[in-house]
């Protein structure tokens, strides 16, 4: 993979699932060519990369991304006149929940969907949350309440049954890939009937007025013809 | 959601339910033989029971809703049982409508049906919110008490008697059966399915032409519901227009008919954001234009005495048209790689009907004023029609 940046400050995100080698270049516009001495230093964070390859206009790195640890932000810095810099981000896929919240009723089942676009994670996992902690749901352990379906390689569904008050909250979806761990957040609510069943009856109970209200004025109408 | 409670595992498509009466034009999304059903039975009852009794089917059809455990269930509460109290609200109170009405036919009738439009844009909002609210079944029981309000909305078909009015059918099926003959009627109806056929294809398709032309979400839902927005407009303007007496109303049906159908040819012409907005909203003005003159051009036809009886006739014709009109436009898609060809052919299909309402006998006299129909140029339709050849 060979990346070029040029001439203003700037930031690009890249995103890896697996091991692989990378080459990051930073290449200068034609427009600052006129500058001599330039000075080209690659960093990761503090620390400072030594070997790069260097060509008329770019200075690159090569990297072997084997594990988490690898991944993060490097940066190539021009120090001359002015000083310009780009920044590289490498990074696992991420995963998107849904930013609103599920809404579902107690005794009813619900379906929470996560889905991993274009990389295939190795593994899916399903946490709730209770207070601050996370905890891992296991389908095989409660198989009457959870069911975890694999429905392709990038999608997952979690299934919660009989759904009660203390269903509700925060969920995450975790895909494992490689290069490590991406989670995805969702939230569920679960609602009792009282809630929507308030402003149905309110409703109806206009329409029956306004029902009532139509005959009635159609009687006194028709009485004042009688007497008129 | 509403699937996955329901044991599916599906695309998280939100199921939203079809709005009572749809935007998308005087039709109403219902069993086939809703439309002679209720026009056979507000004939024998009256249209004020039958409205009230569709409003509340249409309510418990979506009260039921709510409840469902399964696909089947929501098919039959929500499409059948609900589909149908629409079906019998609809055909009576327009009926009625119809008649009582008789001077300014076509202006009520606008009013009447840009009622469906102003609902339908408040429900573009309001669906989503109820969802988010209260999820799927939370908003069908909600729904379902708004379309209570039907029945009081049929409430007001307060029965009276029309002075002047032609003679009705006799009350046994015999009726509906004698429309079947009437030469003029059947034209009328057949260029409705034409009509239909070709109408509903930019609202059904017309999101994702504007995808494929490159209008990001956000613009192509703003296509649509400009669309939806002018269709309502033109309802009412083109029923005020059509009570001014100066050309007979089947010959402003005409007119509609074919600047529709002519604006549907162009949107293939449609390449940018801002072309596609000029011609939707066109092609949204005249679609809406068309439907109070369709059903006060019955009236025309057929005369105020058979007048529910032909609208739910001709609504059981137009299904037909409209439920092959959108998927052969996707199929022809499908086929060609765009839309062009799907516009092209629904455009055709909208001249062909206008072309048969060029035959109806009203539009090419000078007879003025829609609300005479015993002129000497129309078919006689009187309890005892001639016998009409068949054509």
């Amino acid at each position: 993979l060979l990346l070029g940046i040029s001439g203003a400050s700037i930031e690009k995100n890249i995103t890896l699932d697996s091991a692989t080698r990378i080459e990051l270049s930073c290449r200068l516009d034609n427009k600052y060519s006129h500058l001599k001495s330039l000075q080209v230093i690659w960093k990761r964070g503090n620390e400072t990369i030594r070997h790069i390859n260097k060509t008329e206009n770019s200075w690159s790195i090569q990297l072997r991304i084997l594990d988490n640890s690898n991944l993060g932000s490097y940066s190539c810095t021009l120090k001359g006149e002015e000083e310009i810099s780009a920044m590289f981000n490498l990074q696992v896929p991420t995963i998107e929940g849904k930013e609103k919240p599920i809404v579902s009723y107690e005794g009813d089942t619900a379906v929470m969907i996560c889905k991993s676009f274009g990389y295939t994670p190795i593994a899916w996992t399903w946490y709730m949350t209770n207070g601050s902690e996370q905890i891992a749901i296991n389908d095989s352990l409660l198989a009457d309440k959870y069911a975890i379906n694999k429905i392709s390689a990038n999608v997952t569904h979690l299934k919660i049954l009989k759904l009660t008050k203390e269903d509700d909250g925060v969920y995450w979806c975790e895909a494992a890939f490689e290069l490590g761990k991406s989670k995805g957040k969702l939230m569920l609510k679960v609602l009792s009937f009282m809630v929507p069943l308030k402003p149905f009856l309110a409703i109806v109970a206009e329409a029956v007025i306004l029902v009532t209200i139509v005959f009635l004025y159609e009687l006194y109408s028709k009485k004042k013809e009688k007497h008129a | 959601g509403a699937l996955g409670s329901l044991g599916h595992h599906p695309p998280s498509i939100p199921w939203l339910p079809v709005p009572p009466v749809s935007t998308t034009g005087g039709c109403t999304p219902h069993p086939p033989i809703a439309g002679p059903l209720g026009s056979a039975l507000s004939t024998r009852f009256g249209a004020r029971p039958v409205a009230m009794a569709g409003g509340f089917l249409s309510g418990l059809g979506l009260f039921l809703g709510a409840f469902a455990t399964h696909m089947t269930h929501l098919y039959l509460s929500v499409g059948l049982l609900a589909g149908l109290g629409w079906a019998l609200v609809f055909t009576p109170s327009l009926g009625t409508v119809g008649r009582y009405f008789a001077a300014r036919r076509a202006l009520a009738t606008g009013l009447v049906v840009s009622g469906a439009s102003v609902s339908g844009l408040a429900l573009g909002p309001l669906v989503p919110l109820l969802l988010e609210t209260y999820g799927w079944r939370g908003a069908l029981l909600l729904l379902a008490a708004i379309s209570f309000n039907l029945v009081a909305a049929g409430a007001l078909l307060r029965p009276m008697p029309i002075a002047g009015e032609s003679p009705g059918p006799p009350k046994d099926r015999p009726g509906l059966v004698r429309l079947l003959r009437h030469g003029p009627f059947l034209r009328y109806a057949l260029a409705f399915v034409l009509v239909d056929a070709g109408y509903y294809v930019p609202f059904v398709h017309g999101e994702a032409h504007a995808h494929e032309v490159g209008c990001d979400e956000h613009r192509a839902g703003l296509v649509m519901a400009a669309m939806a927005a002018v269709d309502g407009g033109g309802r009412v303007a083109a029923g005020w227009l059509a009570g001014r007496p100066a050309t007979p109303l089947l010959r402003h049906l005409f007119a509609w008919v074919v600047l529709t159908g002519l604006t549907l040819l162009l949107l293939p012409l449609g390449t940018s954001f801002g072309g596609l907005l000029a011609l939707a909203l066109a092609y949204g003005f005249c679609a809406g234009a068309l439907v109070p003159l369709q059903f006060a051009g019955v009236a025309e036809v057929v005369g105020t005495g058979r007048l529910v009886h032909a609208i739910g006739l001709m609504q059981m014709f137009e299904s037909f048209g409209s439920l092959l009109g959108a998927p052969f436009a996707g199929w022809l898609r499908d086929v060609t790689g765009n839309y062009t060809i799907s516009f092209l052919v629904a455009g055709a299909f909208l001249l062909a009907g206008s072309l048969l309402i060029l035959t109806l006998p009203g539009s090419c006299t000078s007879q003025g004023g829609g609300s005479k129909e015993g002129s000497p140029t129309l078919a006689p339709d009187g309890p005892e029609p001639p016998p009409v050849p068949s054509d």
